[in-house]
């Protein structure tokens, strides 16, 4: 089935690369936002010892990934309203749930950008030194980790078919996976019970990892358990997005939320 | 002989809230119980006002709305069962600017909208120049879409709609607010599509266009077929009339009212033009009414008068002032 879309995921992260470049909010999202979070953490952490630069730099990097995907998975839907192009592709042959994930993935990796600000801010202004210690595993679990970012994103993309003002809450959706995947702070500071909310989100997995190849101590197994949860958990998320879709796609045609209203 | 498009007692109601606080539900009918079909290589047309539901329809039988009951068709499929099987087998426009990426070029839509259809590459590579070519675009196909004219954006439109080579087209009013030139070229195009044997059903209000280009015509008002004929037989509806055409300076809503009370008129409607208004008023009595509606107009300053026979939109004016009002209930 990924085989068969393969082309219009290519085609739907093109189209939305060349859209997304020229959009100044996305400037904001992927550039200045993690910046700012960048510089409030390294700030309050400056005298907690260098392993925190790593870590920081990770966090805030994620940080933005989530925020962009965030809002890039409601704005892919929004967007297309807005321009009357969502009833045109919402009735070809090529499901929606699959634009959407070629959409969002442009976003997402546009925001990579936001990780490579994090670092240089760390190194540059702190002096953190910030090399990552085990490089190959970190662009594993980075490619891995990046997939089933988009796919969580992708989960909640149907709600925006439901109802355009769904949008008034996405702010309250940012703070929730910064904190239960530990992008700010290390998730054994929460309290116990919240650890199971953490192990079914697979930013959760993809931080650990990414912060252990960056320190070097993510060993054999460790990769092998984040990794296999980062696609199992990501398989899961695309399995019920396309579910999602499916239904809220059927509802929208019912309640003819397709166009503006 | 099995149809291309058939449908059966289709109805669609929206239903919406209004207020804040104390919600109101409000529910409109906007297509009620309608059948008619579309046989293959037809070309089909549905007039009607705005609002009369005609976007409805189309919206309904391109899997864009499930209808609240009845049943359609298209190609032998149900457009709420099989929606997979009728989506790459159609294509479909709804008039206007909307619809395309203004910030990629003509070409690149094509090419995007090539990939979700899933359309093999190298015969999207031979086939998008040809529709280029086919809509006049390919000069300009290169340029952002921003740039275009709306009836270039229209041209694009139809380029894009024949990206999959549909069996059937639906083109709802595709030369709505374009110029008569751009409104003549889109006509050609749509005249090869027909001559290519494609099955259309084409949506307007504009008279003319349903008179060249259409076999049949179903006149839709208020959500229900008021007429469905060929535009031969819908004129002979008013075969027994004849038009008198007033061109007035001024015009005033109480002349109207005395023209529409006289039992010698059938039907009156009102073109506003730049410099004057066109009162077109539909008698059984033909030249001899002439005197009794200029005593109507109360010494008004009258450029020209003439009497003609009917056409179609004629028809579609008497067949329309028959119609009910529309009935929305709030609870």
């Amino acid at each position: 089935m990924f085989l068969k879309y393969t082309r219009a995921v290519f085609a739907a992260f093109k189209m939305s690369y060349l859209s997304l470049v020229m959009d100044g909010f996305f400037i904001f999202a992927t550039l200045l936002m993690p910046l700012i979070y960048a510089l409030i953490a390294f700030g309050l952490l400056r005298d907690k010892g260098a392993n925190y630069g790593i870590y920081v730099a990770i966090g805030s990097g994620l940080a933005g990934l989530w925020s962009t995907l965030l809002f890039g998975s409601g704005n892919a839907i929004t967007s297309e309203r807005w321009t009357g192009t969502l009833e045109n592709i919402a009735a070809l042959p090529t499901p929606l749930w699959v634009i959407v994930f070629g959409k969002t993935l442009a976003s997402t990796m546009q925001s990579l950008l936001s990780m490579i600000a994090s670092y240089l801010l760390g190194w540059l202004v702190f002096g953190y030194p910030l090399g990552i210690a085990q490089p190959l595993e970190f662009f594993v679990v980075l490619s891995v980790g990046i997939v089933s970012f988009v796919a969580f994103g992708l989960m909640l993309a149907p709600a925006f078919l439901l109802n355009p003002q769904i949008q008034q809450f996405q702010n309250a959706m940012e703070y929730p996976v910064y904190i239960l995947c530990g992008f700010l702070f290390p998730v054994a500071l929460l309290p116990f019970w919240t650890t199971p909310f953490s192990y079914i989100l697979s930013p959760f997995w993809t931080a650990r990892a990414l912060q252990s190849a960056a320190g070097g101590t993510l060993t054999l197994d460790q990769l092998g358990v984040d990794c296999a949860m980062i696609l199992l958990l990501g398989v899961i998320y695309l399995g019920i997005a396309a579910l999602l879709f499916r239904i809220v796609l059927h509802k929208a045609r019912v309640d003819a939320t397709l166009g503006l209203q | 002989m099995n149809n291309t498009i058939q449908i059966s007692n289709l109805r669609r109601v929206y239903k919406s809230h209004i207020g804040a606080f104390r919600r109101k539900l409000k529910v409109v009918e906007a297509v009620k119980d309608i059948s008619f079909e579309v046989e293959p290589g037809e070309l089909f047309g549905v007039l009607g006002p705005n609002g009369a539901g005609k976007t409805t329809t189309v919206k309904m039988l391109t899997t864009l709305l499930i209808p609240t009951s009845g049943t359609a068709t298209i190609l032998g499929y149900d457009v709420v069962k099989q929606a997979d099987a009728i989506r790459p087998r159609i294509g479909f426009i709804f008039g206007g600017e909307r619809g395309l990426y203004w910030r990629l070029s003509g070409i690149d839509n094509l090419r995007y909208f090539s990939a979700l259809y899933q359309i093999d590459p190298e015969i999207s590579k031979k086939r998008i120049p040809q529709l280029l070519e086919l809509v006049g675009l390919t000069d300009r196909a290169s340029e952002k879409v921003e740039g275009y004219s709306r009836g270039m954006k229209q041209r694009l439109h139809i380029a894009r709609t024949l990206l999959n080579d549909p069996e059937v087209l639906f083109l709802d009013e595709p030369s709505i607010g374009l110029d008569p030139v751009a409104a003549r070229d889109i006509r050609g195009v749509v005249r090869d599509m027909r001559e290519q044997k494609k099955t259309i059903l084409l949506t307007t209000h504009y008279m003319f266009e349903a008179d060249e280009l259409c076999r049949r015509i179903a006149v839709i008002n208020h959500g229900k077929i008021i007429a469905l004929d060929t535009p031969a037989n819908l004129k002979r509806f008013v075969q027994d009339l004849a038009v008198v055409e007033f061109q007035v300076k001024t015009l005033t809503p109480q002349t109207l009212e005395r023209l529409k009370a006289l039992p010698i008129v059938d039907a009156v409607s009102v073109e506003e033009r730049e410099q004057n208004s066109l009162v077109v008023v539909q008698s059984p009595r033909g030249a001899e009414a002439v005197p009794d509606l200029l005593a109507q107009f109360n010494g008004a300053s009258i450029q020209k008068v003439s009497v003609r026979e009917p056409t179609l939109e004629d028809a579609y004016v008497r067949l329309v002032n028959q119609a009910d009002e529309p009935e929305v209930s709030l609870s």
